[in-house]
């Protein structure tokens, strides 16, 4: 096994719970998302967040995202662990948005304008263009890319301004098999580019998600102790898996592995009895 | 006609009336084409002769250029209507902008709603309230275009969904920003298609306006007189010169999108 320790805590959630029109959806979520660190690599990491359709993930991403106060908790980003502002986390929407009106290069140029000045922002865009293998179609529109093209560029537009910190939102859905290895490529080579890199993953496809992750968190429903359902969605202290630990994490093709699929099946025991 | 050569014309024809079709441009030219020549052999031999002949029209129209001065009064006519538009799309665009400030909302809905008031009544007050027949005419004019502007304006600016506008937040670009990035420039073509469709508006204003303050002429003053004196072929040949002027200001704006907006046919076409 890869040896690895954690640092600093990269992304806390601290009993956040959501509410829309009296009806609970989230319910005291916590959560830590320590920096890791491999000797003589330079990799970061990959968490996951896996929730069943209709669960309140979207609405998690907001929060983490920092685009809708939590009704109460706190969640807290980067080496200082300030308070998410939007902006601070990168967000990768389902359908992959970019600005339709602005050529691929200038919503780099955009999104690389926040943290650089004029000069070195261009110089940062080529570097990224060339880095997303995106390098061709610079002057394109959105409309004029295919499906990983698109996928890629508005990975690399989040990377440009976030602070390492980037969450994409069900980044599998609707997807076929090739385009879903695209997008694993497309996060691995993400965590390659910067050790403090970490994508958060928030999805609904347990196989891929696993596959991934280095750490993956479960979301469901608790029980009281009549046995009556909580309502809102949480995480347990039970469905909190350290992959990495557990010899699951930083296998090449680790979905072909009868390990790696004994556990998915216990994981998906676990989802079909909450 | 060979077999194969009917089976050929009866798929053409098909294409012609299946749903959602996608005929060829030749076949698309040819029907067109086709419904174009229709259209003038009914108008050449209609026994009841409602309407003028096309030579009759064509004389009219001769006539009101070199004795009327038609060219001279639809230019008149167009300078009042691209200065009533050029105000109105402004105040348009203010007015539709302003309804991100929960303030400003109440007087874009009601500006909407203003679609409906009569211009008879309204004209008197514009009278009252300016001093020359050019402001008055104007005024009117504008605020015609202005309420139906700010309908359309206002029906694109409610299109904005939480994803475009999330998508602009996470890149740390602030509210006013986010708003400038997606509402203003990310839908400033639509606006312009918004503008094109309610052009056409002006022209049905005009030629009542035209007849209340005459001072200016105009090809609606025109069209008033060739009416009042039942000229039907100096009507029918105004009434041509004002589709075809239309047809090519709508040519002009598609062209206008086409340089300045160049990723909106391609959205649009994906």
């Amino acid at each position: 096994m890869t040896p690895y320790f954690h640092k600093e805590p990269v992304l806390t959630l601290e009993g956040v719970s959501m509410s829309y029109h009296g009806e609970i959806v989230l319910r005291d979520i916590s959560a830590q998302v320590l920096n890791v660190v491999r000797p003589n690599m330079t990799q970061g990491q990959v968490v996951g967040f896996y929730g069943r359709s209709g669960i309140g993930k979207s609405v998690l991403c907001r929060i983490i995202a920092g685009l809708t106060p939590p009704a109460t908790g706190t969640v807290r980003v980067g080496e200082e662990q300030r308070p998410v502002q939007a902006g601070d986390v990168g967000l990768v929407q389902q359908r992959y948005p970019l600005f339709n009106h602005r050529t691929l290069a200038d919503n780099l140029l955009l999104a690389a304008a926040r943290k650089h000045e004029p000069e070195a922002a261009k110089r940062e865009v080529a570097a990224y263009l060339e880095r997303f293998r995106l390098e061709q179609h610079g002057k394109k529109y959105p409309a004029q890319l295919s499906g990983g093209q698109r996928q890629r560029a508005a990975i690399a537009q989040q990377l440009l301004c976030s602070d390492h910190l980037i969450l994409l939102d069900e980044p599998f859905s609707g997807l076929d098999v090739a385009m879903i290895d695209e997008v694993k490529k497309i996060i691995l080579e993400v965590t390659t580019m910067d050790e403090l890199n970490t994508v958060v993953i928030v999805s609904h496809d347990i196989a891929t998600t696993t596959a991934l992750s280095d750490t993956l968190w479960l979301m469901g429903y608790e029980r009281d102790a009549a046995g009556q359902l909580l309502p809102g969605a949480t995480i347990s202290k039970d469905h909190q898996y350290d992959l990495a630990g557990m010899g699951l994490a930083w296998h090449p093709n680790v979905e072909a592995e009868p390990e790696f699929n004994r556990f998915v099946e216990m994981l998906k025991d676990e989802i079909r009895a909450a | 006609m060979p077999l194969e050569q009917q089976t050929h014309h009866l798929t053409f024809m098909k294409e012609l009336f299946a749903p959602n079709a996608q005929p060829s441009r030749p076949v698309f030219a040819t029907m067109v084409g086709a419904q174009l020549l229709v259209l003038v052999l009914l108008w050449v031999f209609y026994p009841l002769q409602l309407f003028p002949s096309l030579g009759q029209v064509l004389r009219a129209l001769g006539d009101l250029i070199t004795a009327q001065g038609l060219i001279q009064e639809l230019w008149a006519s167009m300078t009042t209507a691209l200065q009533a538009l050029a105000i109105g799309t402004v105040l348009a665009l203010v007015i539709s902008y302003l309804t991100a400030l929960p303030f400003f909302r109440p007087i874009a809905y009601a500006a909407t709603k203003m679609r409906y008031l009569t211009l008879t009544g309204l004209t008197f007050f514009m009278a009252l309230l300016l001093s020359t027949g050019h402001q008055v005419k104007l005024s009117v004019l504008v605020f015609a275009t202005t309420v139906y502007l700010v309908t359309g304006m206002t029906s694109v600016i409610l299109t904005t969904t939480r994803e475009e506008m999330d998508h602009a937040r996470t890149l740390g670009l602030g509210e006013w920003r986010s708003f400038w990035e997606v509402v203003v420039l990310g839908k400033l073509d639509l606006m312009l298609e918004v503008v094109r469709q309610n052009f056409a508006i002006i022209w049905t204003m005009i030629t009542l306006v035209e007849t209340l303050y005459q001072s200016e002429g105009g090809i609606g003053l025109l069209l008033y007189k060739q009416n009042r004196y039942l000229h039907l072929d100096g009507v029918l040949a105004i009434q041509l010169v004002i589709l075809a002027t239309g047809a090519l200001q709508d040519y002009v704006f598609v062209l206008l999108r086409r340089v300045f907006f160049p990723h909106s046919a391609l959205t649009a076409a994906s």
